[in-house]
C-alpha cells in the first residue's frame, strides 16, 4: 500500500464499486496489522475498519470463477496508488 | 443548508439510482454526513441534508424532510429515495414527513433503520453502484453489525 492516506474513505469506495463488478467473493486482510481480521472487499465499513495506512502489507483472498481477474485487478488498482490526487 | 435544494443531476450507469436524505437535529451534523457520502459516492446519485428546526436552532422540520423526498424523487434518473435519521424525534418528523407525501412519491421513498454516519456511507457506496432501494437499504442497515474496534 503507497497510498499516501491509506485506504480511506474515497479510495475505499473505488475499491468496493471496483470488486462490485465480480462475482467472486473477495476478502481483505491488513498483515501489518496481524491479519486475524478479514474484511469483505464489497463492504466500505469493513475494509475503513482494517486501518490500512501508507506502507502496510495487505492480502486479497478471492473465491468464485472470476477470483483470478478480481484479485489481479484489485491488486493493480492498489499498485496504482488510486490514480492522481486521490485522499 | 437546510430545507430542499436544488440536487445534482445523477449520472447514473442506466439504470438510475438511489437518491439519499440525511435528517439531522443538527444542520452541521446532516451538512457532515453529506460531505462524507459525497467523498463516497462522488456525484453519481443525489444526497439531500436537512437539518434543524424551522428556526434554525436543533430540532428536526417533517415540511423540509418531506419537500426533500420529493425534490429527489422528481429527479431525473432517481428511482428511490432511502431517509436516514439521527437519533429518535428524527425518526418521528421523517414518519410525519412520509405521511405528507402523494403515494407515488412515497412509493419510492423509504425509511431505513441504520446507526447516522456508517449508515450514510455504506448506503452512499451502495447507491454509487446503481443498486435498487432494497439494496441501498439493505447495505445500511448491515452498518449496525459492524465493529468499530474488531
Amino acid at each position: 500500500m503507497e497510498h499516501e492516506h491509506g485506504l480511506h474513505l474515497r479510495p475505499a469506495a473505488d475499491f468496493v464499486r471496483l470488486a462490485a463488478k465480480y462475482q467472486s467473493v473477495v476478502k481483505v486482510a491488513n498483515l501489518t496489522r496481524g491479519g486475524d481480521r478479514e474484511a469483505s472487499a464489497r463492504s466500505l465499513l469493513e475494509i475503513t475498519a482494517l486501518g490500512i495506512n501508507q506502507g502496510h502489507t495487505i492480502r486479497l483472498r478471492a473465491t468464485g470463477e472470476d477470483a483470478e481477474a478480481a484479485v489481479q485487478a484489485l491488486a493493480d488498482l492498489i499498485r496504482s496508488n488510486f490514480g492522481a490526487g486521490g485522499q | 443548508m437546510t430545507g430542499p435544494p436544488t440536487p445534482p443531476s445523477p449520472s447514473p450507469g442506466g439504470g438510475g439510482s438511489v437518491g439519499l436524505v440525511l435528517v439531522s437535529h443538527s444542520s452541521r451534523l446532516a451538512e457532515g454526513a453529506r460531505e462524507l457520502a459525497e467523498q463516497v459516492a462522488q456525484g453519481t446519485t443525489p444526497i439531500l441534508a436537512v437539518g434543524g428546526a424551522e428556526d434554525g436552532s436543533l430540532g428536526t422540520n417533517a415540511l423540509a424532510i418531506a419537500s426533500a423526498i420529493e425534490a429527489l424523487a422528481a429527479t431525473d434518473g432517481v428511482v428511490g429515495v432511502l431517509v436516514l435519521m439521527d437519533l429518535g424525534s428524527a425518526v418521528l418528523s421523517a414518519e410525519t414527513a412520509m405521511e405528507q407525501l402523494s403515494e407515488e412519491v412515497r412509493a419510492l421513498a423509504r425509511m431505513v433503520d441504520a446507526p447516522f454516519v456508517e449508515g450514510t456511507v455504506a448506503a452512499a457506496v451502495e447507491a454509487s453502484l446503481g443498486s435498487d432501494l432494497t439494496a441501498v437499504a439493505a447495505a445500511a442497515e448491515a452498518a449496525r453489525g459492524q465493529s468499530k474496534l474488531g
